[in-house]
Formats: C-alpha cells, sequence, structure tokens
C-alpha cells in the first residue's frame, strides 16, 4: 500500500484518495483521528470526518474548513475504500481510523491509551489488520503506568490534603483531554473546581456527550483562592494564581514519570496520569492485533520499539511523524 | 515506629526529594534520625546522606562507575544495554533513576528481586566489600546480589551513595547539620563545628546524640574541607579596609599537614598527594614542625620565578616522579594559611590572629609565606592586581581579615579578583542530553574551531572543549529548536550537527592535552553568548588557539626578588 507523508503529522495515501491527520490537495477526504493541535487540518478546503465530539472540538478550536460527523460503528465508503472509527480512549471523541481496501486492512491508531481514559468513550479495537500503524509516544520500558485507582488516589488526596491544610490545589493539565479527565475524576469529592479559560470553553462539549464534569466554573482571579484549580502549565508564567501564596501545585503528565522534571518546573507534586499507552501495553497490543507490518510513528526512540518487535517476530519501521512533546 | 531498614531509610530520602521546603526537609530527616535504634545505624544514616558509601575523609571509592552499574542492570533486567538501556538513561537523564525504573517495571527483574529489609550496617559492609573488588566481573556479580535483596528505590540510592557524589534530592550538609541539631536538641552552630573538626557526619551525630559536641577533635592527618572564594563581580566587595590582599598563585590548592618527620600533603579535592611531591614532603620533613597543618599553594619554583600552571601539570598525577622531573619542575608550597599550631585547632580564630601565628612559624621554622597587602581604594587592588599578573599569577584574593576559616564553604569572606580568561568563538558540533537538573533536553555541547585551511587536518572543523551553563532556560530551548533542524546523525544521546550555531565562549586558561585533536583543552570552558549573528566563517582557527597558548607560556615573568609575592624566610641571610 502506497503511504506517502503530508505535513508534519499527516499521512496521505494516493491509492485511496484519503489522507489521514493532515490535509493533502489531492486527498477527497481527510479523516481526523481527535482535535489536538498536531492531528488537526488547518486548511480551509479541507473537507474533514471525524467523530461527532471531535467536530464540536474543531469548531471550538477555530476548524475552518468543512466536517462530516461519523459515528463509532458506522462506515464512509468511496470507490476505494471503507473508512470506519474505534474508540481510542486518549480523549472524548478520539478514534483510531480502520481501513478496509483491496490490498488489506489497515489501522491507524491516532493517539491511543488503553486501558482507556475515564472520560472518554472507552477503548475497542478491531479483532486484526495487515497494517498497524501506532503511536509510540512513551516507548521505553521505563514507562508503565500506575492503575487508574492508584492515580485516582493520589489525584485525591493531593486535593484534599491541600485543602485541609489551608493550601489552594492547582492541576497542571493541558486544556482539551487532561483537564476534563481530572474534572472528571474530581468530580466526586464535590469542592468546587475553576478551569483556566481556554480549557473551560472545551467543557461543554464533555457535558454535551454525558461525561460529568462536577461542580466547576471559569477561572475567575479574585475569587480563586480555597477552589481546585486547573490550568495549563504554560499559564503559570503569566500570572495564573499569582495573587494566591498559598498554593501547591501539581504536574500532570506522562513525562511526571521523570524525575528531571520536577526540578525544571518547581511544582510539588508530580502526577504521572498519561493519556497515551505506555510500554508494555503497546507491545502487547501489537502482538494481539498480529499484523503483518508495524510502522511506529510520534516517537523519539524508534530504534527500542523496533528491537522488540523484532524479537517477537513483527516485521516492522519506522515512519518519521513528529511527537509533540506537550502532550 | 517501624523498624529502621536501608529501606524505610530510603523511603525517607524519596520524601525529601518530594518535598519542598528546606525546613520540613530538615524536619523529616532529623524523626529519621531519631528513630536509629543504635550508634551504629545513627553514624550511617547521617553519612550516607551528605558523604555517600564512604566516609569522606577515609578517601575510598568504591570505583562503581555509571557504565559497570548500567551493564549489570541491563543483564540483570535481560535487556539489551546499547540498544535499551542507554536511551532509557538519556530519556530519564539519570541511570540511577533509570535502572530503578526497569527494575520495577520489568517482569524478568521483578522476579529476581526479593526485597528484605537489610540493616544499614549489612549496607554498609556491601559497600566495604564492593570496594576491595576490583574486576568489573567481581563487582557485577556482587551488584546482582544485592539488588535481588533489594526495592527499586533502595537501588537508585545504594547505586547514588556508591557514586560518592550528591544523592541529588536537595539535601546538602549544611541541611544535615541542621537535622542533627533539630533531632539532638544541639546548637547548630556547634554541631557545624564539631562536623568540621571531626570531618565525619557520622561522628558528629553520634557526639551530637549523646551530648557530647564538646569532644569533637580534629585529628591531624586527616583533611580539612578547604576555604573556597567566590568570584568578585558576583559579591562585591563593599568596605575594601575590611580586607587584605594576596597574590592568587598559579599552582594547585594543598594542604600540609605536619609532625616531626611526618607529612601528608592533601588536594582540593581531599586525595593524599603525598607521594605525588616528595620534595614538598623532604622539605616539611626536615624543619621539626610540631603538629602544624597549613593551606597553601604548590606552584612550579626556578629562579626565583613561579612558572606557570601548564608546567606543574607534567608533575600532577605522576605517583612516584623521577629524579629528571623534580630537577626539570621543582615546586614550592606556599603556606598562606593556619589551621593547626602546636597541637591545637586555630581555625576559629580571625585571619589576623592566624596570620599572626603563620608569620611566627614561618619565621622559625624557614618557611615561604604569603605576602599580605592592606588596601583601601581600587586603585591598591588595580596596582597589586597588574603586579600579581607580572608575576605570572592568576589575580588576587581579597580575604576578610575579621573572617574565620570556613571549611568547605564558598563565602563573601575570600574574593577572587582573576583577570578574564581569553574568549573563542567557535561553533557547535554535537549536543549531548543533559543529566540531572538539565535531564530530557540537550544541555551538552561540543565545541569545535576551524581547521579548513590547516594542511593539518583533512576536517573543516575539530572540536576544542565541552561546555555547558552560562545560558537562560530561554536560550537553551531556542538552541534546542535549532539543533532540531541542524540533527544530522545521532549516537545514543548525543546528536551530530551540521556546524551553523555559533557560540562565543570563555575560559580561564588553556592547556596542552595530546589525547584530544586539537592538542590543547580549555580550562572551565563556558557560554558567553549564542551568536545568532554569526555563522560557521566567523569561527576562531586552531593557530588562533596556538597563538594563544605561546603567548600565555612565554609571558615574561617578573622574579621574586623586588616586589615578591611570598617571602622565603630560608632566603634571609643574616
Amino acid at each position: 500500500m502506497n503511504i506517502q507523508k503530508t505535513g508534519y503529522h499527516g499521512l496521505y495515501f494516493p491509492d485511496l484518495g484519503i489522507s489521514l491527520d493532515g490535509y493533502h490537495p489531492e486527498a477527497e477526504v481527510v479523516f481526523v483521528s481527535h482535535a489536538h493541535a498536531d492531528h488537526m487540518p488547518r486548511n480551509r478546503k479541507a473537507r474533514a470526518i471525524t467523530t461527532h465530539p471531535t467536530l464540536d472540538f474543531m469548531d471550538c478550536r477555530g476548524f475552518t474548513g468543512s466536517g462530516e460527523p461519523l459515528a463509532f460503528g458506522e462506515s464512509f465508503e468511496n470507490n476505494y475504500c471503507r473508512v470506519s472509527f474505534y474508540p481510542a480512549g486518549h480523549i472524548l471523541g478520539s478514534a483510531m481510523i480502520y481501513i478496509e481496501s483491496d490490498s488489506g486492512t489497515l489501522l491507524y491508531t491516532g493517539d491511543y491509551r488503553t486501558p482507556p481514559s475515564p472520560a472518554t468513550e472507552g477503548f475497542e479495537a478491531p479483532k486484526t489488520a495487515d497494517i498497524l500503524i501506532t503511536e509510540a509516544t512513551f516507548a521505553l520500558p521505563i514507562y508503565k503506568w500506575k492503575s487508574h485507582e492508584e492515580l485516582t488516589h493520589e489525584i485525591h488526596s493531593f486535593a484534599t490534603e491541600s485543602l485541609n491544610d489551608g493550601y489552594t490545589p492547582i492541576f497542571l493539565a493541558y486544556n482539551l483531554g487532561k483537564a476534563q479527565e481530572l474534572m472528571h475524576i474530581l468530580a466526586p469529592l464535590g469542592h468546587p473546581v475553576m478551569i483556566h479559560g481556554a480549557g473551560f470553553k472545551l467543557c461543554d462539549v464533555y457535558e454535551k456527550y454525558g461525561i460529568g464534569l462536577g461542580n466547576y466554573s471559569v477561572y475567575d482571579r479574585d475569587t480563586c483562592e480555597g477552589n481546585i484549580l486547573i490550568a495549563p502549565s504554560s499559564a503559570m508564567a503569566n500570572g495564573f494564581a499569582s495573587n494566591v501564596s498559598k498554593k501547591r501545585t501539581a504536574y500532570c503528565s506522562g513525562w511526571a514519570a521523570n524525575e528531571s522534571r520536577r526540578t525544571q518546573l518547581t511544582v510539588d507534586k508530580m502526577i504521572p496520569i498519561s493519556d497515551h499507552l505506555d510500554f508494555f501495553e503497546l507491545i502487547r497490543f501489537c502482538k494481539q492485533l498480529s499484523p503483518k507490518m508495524v510502522f511506529i510513528t510520534h516517537t523519539p526512540n524508534p530504534a527500542v520499539v523496533e528491537h522488540y518487535l523484532s524479537k517477537e517476530g513483527i516485521e516492522n519501521s519506522f515512519l518519521h511523524l513528529e511527537a509533540d512533546p506537550e502532550d | 515506629m517501624s523498624e529502621f531498614s536501608f529501606h524505610s531509610y530510603c523511603h525517607v530520602l524519596q520524601r525529601i526529594r518530594e518535598t519542598r521546603s528546606t525546613n520540613a526537609k530538615i524536619t523529616l530527616f532529623a524523626n529519621c534520625l531519631k528513630s536509629a535504634e543504635d550508634e551504629k545505624t545513627l553514624a550511617l544514616a547521617a553519612r550516607f546522606i551528605g558523604e555517600g558509601a564512604f566516609e569522606e575523609i577515609s578517601g575510598k571509592r568504591a570505583s562503581v562507575g555509571s557504565r559497570t552499574s548500567g551493564l549489570a542492570a541491563a543483564k540483570f533486567c535481560e535487556i539489551d544495554y546499547e540498544l535499551v538501556f542507554k536511551p532509557c538513561r538519556t530519556a530519564t537523564g539519570s541511570s540511577s533513576e533509570a535502572i530503578a525504573r526497569l527494575m520495577e517495571n520489568i517482569p524478568e527483574a521483578v522476579q529476581k528481586r526479593n526485597p528484605e529489609k537489610l540493616s544499614l550496617s549489612e549496607v554498609e559492609q556491601i559497600f566495604e566489600r564492593l570496594q576491595k573488588l576490583s574486576s568489573r566481573a567481581d563487582k557485577e556479580a556482587l551488584l546482582w546480589e544485592v539488588w535481588k535483596r533489594m526495592t527499586p528505590v533502595e537501588i537508585k540510592y545504594f547505586i547514588r551513595m556508591l557514586s560518592q557524589g550528591s544523592l541529588r534530592i536537595g539535601f546538602e550538609t549544611r541541611s544535615v547539620v541542621a537535622s542533627l541539631a533539630e533531632a539532638f536538641g544541639q546548637d547548630r552552630e556547634e554541631v557545624r563545628y564539631a562536623h568540621m573538626i571531626t570531618g565525619s557526619l557520622g561522628k558528629t551525630a553520634v557526639l551530637a546524640s549523646q551530648n557530647r559536641l564538646d569532644e569533637a577533635r580534629f585529628s591531624l592527618f586527616h583533611p580539612l574541607s578547604f576555604m573556597l572564594a567566590s568570584p568578585i563581580e558576583s559579591r562585591a566587595a563593599d568596605k575594601l579596609e575590611q580586607y587584605v590582599a594576596e597574590e592568587k598563585f598559579d599552582g594547585m590548592r594543598a594542604q600540609v599537614h605536619v609532625d616531626g618527620p611526618n607529612v601528608k600533603i592533601f588536594s582540593r579535592d581531599l586525595n593524599d598527594i603525598t607521594q605525588t611531591f616528595p620534595d614538598v614532603n623532604t622539605f616539611f620533613a626536615g624543619r621539626k614542625l610540631p603538629a602544624t597543618v597549613f593551606d597553601g599553594e604548590i606552584c612550579v619554583y626556578k629562579e626565583n620565578k613561579i612558572l606557570p600552571f601548564q608546567l606543574l601539570q607534567k608533575r600532577m598525577g605522576v605517583k612516584k616522579p623521577g629524579k629528571k622531573l623534580l630537577e626539570q619542575y621543582p615546586v614550592l608550597f606556599i603556606p598562606y594559611d593556619l589551621l593547626f599550631t602546636n597541637g591545637t585547632p586555630v581555625f576559629d580564630l580571625t585571619l589576623m590572629k592566624r596570620r599572626e601565628l603563620l608569620e611566627k612559624s614561618a619565621k622559625k621554622y624557614k618557611l615561604p609565606v604569603t605576602n599580605q597587602y592592606e588596601i583601601s581604594s581600587d586603585d591598591d587592588v588595580k596596582n597589586l592586581f597588574d603586579r600579581a599578573i607580572q608575576h605570572g599569577n592568576e589575580g588576587l584574593i581579597l580575604k576578610k581579615k575579621k573572617s574565620v576559616y570556613e571549611y568547605g564553604q564558598r563565602r563573601k569572606s575570600w574574593l577572587k579578583v582573576k583577570k578574564p580568561g581569553g574568549s573563542f568563538e567557535t561553533v557547535i558540533m554535537y549536543a549531548h542530553a543533559g543529566s540531572g537538573k538539565r535531564g530530557g533536553t540537550y544541555s551538552d555541547f561540543t565545541l569545535g574551531i576551524s581547521v579548513k585551511d590547516d594542511e593539518r587536518y583533512e576536517e573543516e572543523f575539530i572540536p576544542i572543549g565541552k561546555a555547558y551553563g552560562g545560558y537562560t532556560d530561554k536560550e537553551l530551548k531556542k538552541m534546542n529548536q535549532k539543533i532540531k533542524e541542524l540533527t544530522v546523525e545521532r549516537y545514543g544521546p548525543t546528536l551530530g550537527l551540521i556546524p551553523e550555531l555559533v557560540v562565543e565562549i570563555e575560559f580561564d586558561d588553556i592547556q596542552v592535552n595530546n589525547r584530544t585533536k586539537a592538542g590543547y583543552t580549555l580550562r572551565l570552558p563556558r557560554f558567553r553568548a549564542v551568536r545568532w549573528d554569526l555563522g560557521p566563517n566567523d569561527v576562531n582557527t586552531l593557530s588562533d588557539v596556538e597563538n594563544y597558548f605561546q603567548h600565555k607560556i612565554s609571558q615574561e615573568r617578573l622574579t621574586q626578588i623586588e616586589n615578591p609575592s611570598f617571602t622565603f624566610h630560608a632566603n634571609d641571610q643574616k
């Protein structure tokens, strides 16, 4: 199957007339796996097909092309192929893209996480695929995530202990996905949450699709003290809650697994909660799908995954697409 | 209180690491010290956190490098060292952290481990056994045996203790001292003093716990940490009259302990270097001194001139120098401070009092001693500075008259006035993944100079040195973006770059080093500026470097006959 790159992140399939996660002038449509900036087409001429929530997010984030929804379980067909979506567990609306054509089946994962984030539609994959194109953001055996229960416990205790000690807890998490996942996890505490403006406008979409985010409002500098606060780490440098002297910050990201991040960010707590799957899940998933060929993308360490897949007898190759280090 | 084990101890270390407030860290460790059930455990708890596996004054090293522990860990986890372990190390920026996490995650490693709550004494015995091994295979076998009995967090700190460096938990000696004071209701200053005298956190801990701090005794032939000087630019002297000036010799710092015919010489890093300098040894052994400790400088001294440090280098590290070397590069130890005399410590006296005693001793036993000058104006400083440079020395040290000897500290009491070293425009050839605080970024750089028009070389650029630091976080980020564009090759944690990014570096000195391609190395190279405005054609050439060196080494040096930088009483002919 002929696969070409388009832009930094996208793939173009000239034989099928489609592209994935990147606009290509020759492609009839572009399938969008999820609404993070590095996967969303920017071009006004783009005709995008994606899930309902992703389409809503893209609208909020200034997508100027035309969009058509495709639900999980439905499929799109043209003269060359049939395309359908599988829930990817990464953020709400995130989808893996499954392509069936005369030259076989192909699964493109986009960003994915298994076990899935609780603030998503879950995770489900086809039984098998001839070709797997997988992201491998955390593709080193030093990355193995804690269970959802352990992380929930860490998140709850950080919030309640800080509040009990008279401190305002701040969770640093990026605006789409992680922020709402934290809100969803924090909701049972019943404590009011304030979220940074850029993330706030995306919360409606979560509520619309039935993901409860608890008792929240938009960040207000004057009244934020004593609330649980959620903001991207970049906001801290721009004076977010700088008027609150008694506060504690927790950095929430897969990268929080690395000690060096602590010194670089000067935070009180590191919570290694990721919305990508870890190394061990990745290898397990590849084995389970038993494809004829695996293409690895979005990783600084392709050689490590290649090494492990080859050990399992799975043919593989690196497909150079850039990873966004903030994810 | 639960049982005190290496396991519980390492958990305290980890909690200290995860705590931000210094006071909270100190309290955490104070509580840990209080829970130690015996003297031995207490001493080890204080030592492991502040000094590492071995007492600093013991001079012992386990010599388990990061390659040895990395290779052993890779085998233990049944992973490929080059292909898997190295990228893990690069991503974390820390070998010990990578090892701990692999031990936690990899099923083959989890299976082998059967943690069993070792006591601190058992761990100490393991350190001792490791220290006696010399082959990598033996060390590896012992590491395996130990790791099988540990949890990942224990393995991480075990490895860090072995490297005898910082545990990287944001808890330095000063905090250990504060914890000892808090744990046993002692005065912080008294604990500090006892530590200075004993040079041992373990001994200090035991004395503090038994209310016996006043019994701390300095012991001769055990080195004391050196007092260090701060650069004057960063901490300007406010009142010059409070200081005296001495020339900063172009030599190496040393501490000499003497008692009659017995002499020991210690270097800045507290290693015993007596055998390297038999001439200094003989000199002092023949002077029949009572128990005395001097702080001073070893210089090559010939025909009344202090000769360049580059010549002293030929003596450094040579364990038993031959006759020829001794004749060619004779050295002199020039004392400038006195820490111990006639069997009594004097480092707690003011500089002026110590000086008085030092001069007395120098006169009586015919020793050289540095000259000291009163200063009251910038002009005084400038004149003395110029003369020091003419002597071939590095500049001046300004010393506060009323200061005590602040062992192991770099504060405002001593200020160094150095002539700015040289600077070159260089180009970044390789970028290396940083470690520790800079883990996860490319923060260390191999810098090249041009040999385009040099017939001796085929390449366009060759490395002249490696530098890190001196840039802001913002600049580093910008450089990392540029580096991404320039990368052409990847060797594990190192990137080969198109030589395009120009950096102005500054250095203290330049030395011949035949093991490098350029034949020279720079001393303390650091960034002065990233020159976004310059290109690879603007960088300095190897001939520039050679000229700089020649100029430096052949620079005329004034003799010590008139206005000398030190007085040698042996030369006083009555």
